[in-house]
């Protein structure tokens, strides 16, 4: 089943943790909000990478689903 | 607070970087280098300089064209063997392994992990301030600010408590064998090599039996290439007392220093609301920062300001330079802790704030963002409102005071006041 990763911008605080470590799945936006590069991920690595986005984001604004 | 710098005009030679003067006062170069040549090729010391405070951030958040470390097109990067500790996880420049030996240790420097040491910070802050606190004057670079992180760490590697102040001791014996050379660097590699004696069997007693500890954590990471080396072991344990002690030592010592001599009438603030101190430490980074520059290497081209610097050239992101850019900050010259402009709170690794303010360069930004920011804040917060708390209308001992220096500013080296003495009531 493949996953997507969403990003809440109100609990984001452009902490910048998910872009840094993952540039496989984020990258920064003009503002510093991160922008998902894959639409759907069907990897299991890949999915594991957005897992651990998730758990790493100090404001716990990465949801995988 | 400062006079307005005086302009020296585009004539700058690059000599002027070896000077003690600039050691000393490098804003007026910085100037110089902002206004006159905001990409400039010291071909001297054979490198490219900016300035800039979008530049440099520019120059931190563009990984495809500054490395860490020297780009090697077609392998791993190069250890070399010129250090004086062993190799370090910088030097994995922007590869995947970096990545994967920061976050080894960088969750432990932050959220959850960080509050359950900030009843630690506070018990050692306590005991090292008991130990002058009846003598009703103290100088705080030798008895407080290099006594309170490295206790800190040694703490969190799990170094037993009573063995302290011996690792004090070769702390600060090699901490001035690095930034002062000479008579000191004798006494430095001996402190080097008593301390790799005492951790050697640490390390191999971890790795076999490891507990909830820093240091067991750091043995026993499971990296692509299975666990670490012992010497990559030690570099790493090296890089935290240097990085993670040597840094916050430092930034607590600015922190009185500009409280004492730069901005008295601030202090009276602080003393009535110590929650400031944050503020004191956010305006310190910004305005004469511990580490002023940082290093990268191109992986190609870039075009700058009508220069062109070539792939695999030598570039010093003067990041203290950058802090003075009157284009990110109003008065750039002036300390104050309730400056409008700059972003107060904590650090963002990306540089940008919701607040829409601009922060400080002092970390970093991007790749090799201080892993230990938020460490850093909150202990030399904590360090300084205990100090400030137990010490009776403190003052500065003496009415003069020769500033702050680094040993060398483009060598890394960290800038803080050799001494600093304060008078209190007993």
């Amino acid at each position: 089943m493949s996953k997507t990763v969403t990003v809440d911008r109100d609990k984001c605080y452009m902490s910048g943790e998910c872009y840094y470590n993952h540039p496989e799945l984020f990258r920064m936006d003009e503002d510093g909000y991160p922008v998902v590069l894959v639409g759907k991920i069907e990897d299991a690595a890949l999915e594991q990478h957005a897992r651990e986005a998730a758990e790493v984001c100090p404001a716990a604004a990465i949801r995988l689903s | 607070m400062a006079e307005a710098l005086p302009d020296l005009g585009p004539n700058l030679d690059p000599r002027v970087f070896d000077s003690e003067a600039f050691q000393r006062d490098p804003f007026p170069v910085y100037k110089q280098l902002r206004d006159h040549h905001p990409v400039f090729h010291d071909r001297f010391h054979n490198r490219w300089i900016l300035s800039r405070y979008w530049d440099v951030d520019a120059a931190f958040q563009d990984n495809g064209s500054f490395d860490r470390a020297m780009y090697k097109p077609d392998g791993p990067y190069d250890f070399g063997s010129r250090h004086v500790f062993g190799p370090n996880i910088l030097e994995y420049g922007n590869s995947d392994e970096h990545r994967r030996l920061r976050n080894i240790v960088a969750g432990q420097f932050v959220g959850q992990k960080l509050n359950d040491f900030l009843p630690m910070i506070d018990r050692i802050s306590q005991e090292v301030i008991e130990r002058f606190i009846d003598d009703g004057e103290v100088e705080i670079v030798s008895q407080f600010s290099s006594q309170v992180p490295i206790r800190v760490i040694s703490n969190m590697l799990g170094l037993p408590r009573e063995d302290e102040d011996t690792f004090v001791g070769w702390y600060q014996d090699l901490i001035a064998g690095l930034g002062f050379g000479g008579e000191y660097l004798a006494r430095g590699l001996k402190a080097r090599n008593d301390m790799w004696d005492y951790i050697d069997p640490m390390i191999a007693e971890r790795r076999t039996n490891p507990g909830e500890d820093l240091l067991s954590r750091i043995c026993t990471a499971e990296l692509a290439g299975g666990r670490m080396s012992v010497e990559e072991v030690k570099g790493f344990v090296a890089l935290l007392l240097a990085a993670g002690g040597d840094t916050t030592d430092k930034a607590i010592a600015n922190m009185w220093y500009h409280m004492m001599y730069t901005r008295p009438d601030q202090f009276a603030d602080v003393r009535d609301e110590p929650a400031l101190w944050e503020n004191v430490f956010t305006e310190m980074m910004r305005y004469d920062p511990v580490v002023h520059a940082q290093f990268r290497y191109t992986t190609r081209e870039v075009a700058m300001h009508g220069e062109v610097i070539p792939e695999r050239a030598g570039v010093i992101l003067y990041l203290g330079a950058g802090n003075r850019d009157e284009r990110a900050f109003k008065d750039p010259d002036v300390f104050d802790i309730h400056r409008d402009d700059l972003h107060m709170g904590r650090e963002n690794r990306s540089g940008r704030y919701k607040d829409g303010k601009n922060g400080h360069l002092g970390f970093g930004i991007g790749q090799h963002f201080c892993m230990g920011y938020a460490m850093a804040r909150q202990e030399s917060a904590i360090a300084c409102t205990m100090l400030a708390r137990g010490l009776k209308n403190v003052r500065p001992k003496f009415a003069e005071h020769d500033g702050i220096i680094a040993p060398s500013i483009d060598s890394g080296g960290f800038r803080a006041p050799r001494e600093l003495w304060l008078e209190f009531d007993r």
